[in-house]
């Protein structure tokens, strides 16, 4: 029960490596960059962020709030919503995090382990199919 | 044999090169059609407040603050891209 050495990869087998994980990733990224935008930006959630809104600001007024306080506590509830980015502005800021740094760091560990496997896990289901 | 695999890797490179300008077309594609979704989004959600008898300008005002998420998650954005440099 010997095992076989390592082959060494020829530099033509890398370079179908790299083309393979930037064909996956290629597919993969735009996708997923598509979805969240469309999770937010999209006209139906638009329409459905305002329907919320809406309905808090009606529910407002039917209790007998005046209107500019009601007005006002609807901007605020939007608001919540906005301050998502000044928490992401936090998160981009370096050291200066939301979440501390030896954790960020862990954390973005874990999310390329996590890419890595799905890059692999595709570039297997493209060999089998091959 | 070595032709063979020069033509491979030759093959290769140029998959490579395509798939990577795909990437940056559909990135690039996204970015500007995001202004234009974004400004939709906020029509329909102006238009759902204004449904339920808020004032126009009330409605625009708060439909701002929806659209200046879109500022903040781009301006966070560019400060990760600088903080790498």
């Amino acid at each position: 029960m010997s095992e076989e050495p390592k082959k060494k990869k020829t530099a033509a087998e890398e370079a179908e490596e790299v083309r393979q994980i930037l064909g996956a990733v290629s597919t993969e990224v735009p996708a997923l960059i598509k979805s969240l935008i469309g999770a937010v930006f999209s006209e139906e959630a638009g329409r459905n962020m305002g329907r919320a809104a809406a309905a808090f600001y009606k529910e407002l007024k039917d209790s007998g709030m005046p209107d500019d306080v009601a007005v006002k506590m609807t901007e605020n509830y939007v608001g919540v919503f906005t301050s998502l980015g000044d928490i992401l502005k936090q998160v981009g800021k370096k050291g200066k995090g939301v979440i501390p740094t030896e954790e960020g760091k862990e954390i973005g560990t874990k999310i390329e382990k996590v890419v890595k496997e799905k890059i692999a896990e595709k570039l297997r289901e493209k060999e089998e199919q091959e | 044999m070595g032709k063979t695999s020069s033509l491979r890797f030759i093959l290769s490179i140029f998959g490579s090169g395509i798939a990577l300008t795909k990437l940056l077309a559909s990135l690039l594609l996204t970015w500007l059609t995001l202004g234009w979704k974004v400004r939709k989004a906020r029509k329909a959600f102006e238009k759902q407040l204004i449904k339920q008898g808020m004032a126009k300008d009330d409605a625009k005002r708060i439909g701002a603050q929806y659209a200046a998420l879109k500022d903040n998650i781009e301006n966070a954005f560019k400060q990760s891209l600088r903080a790498r440099k």
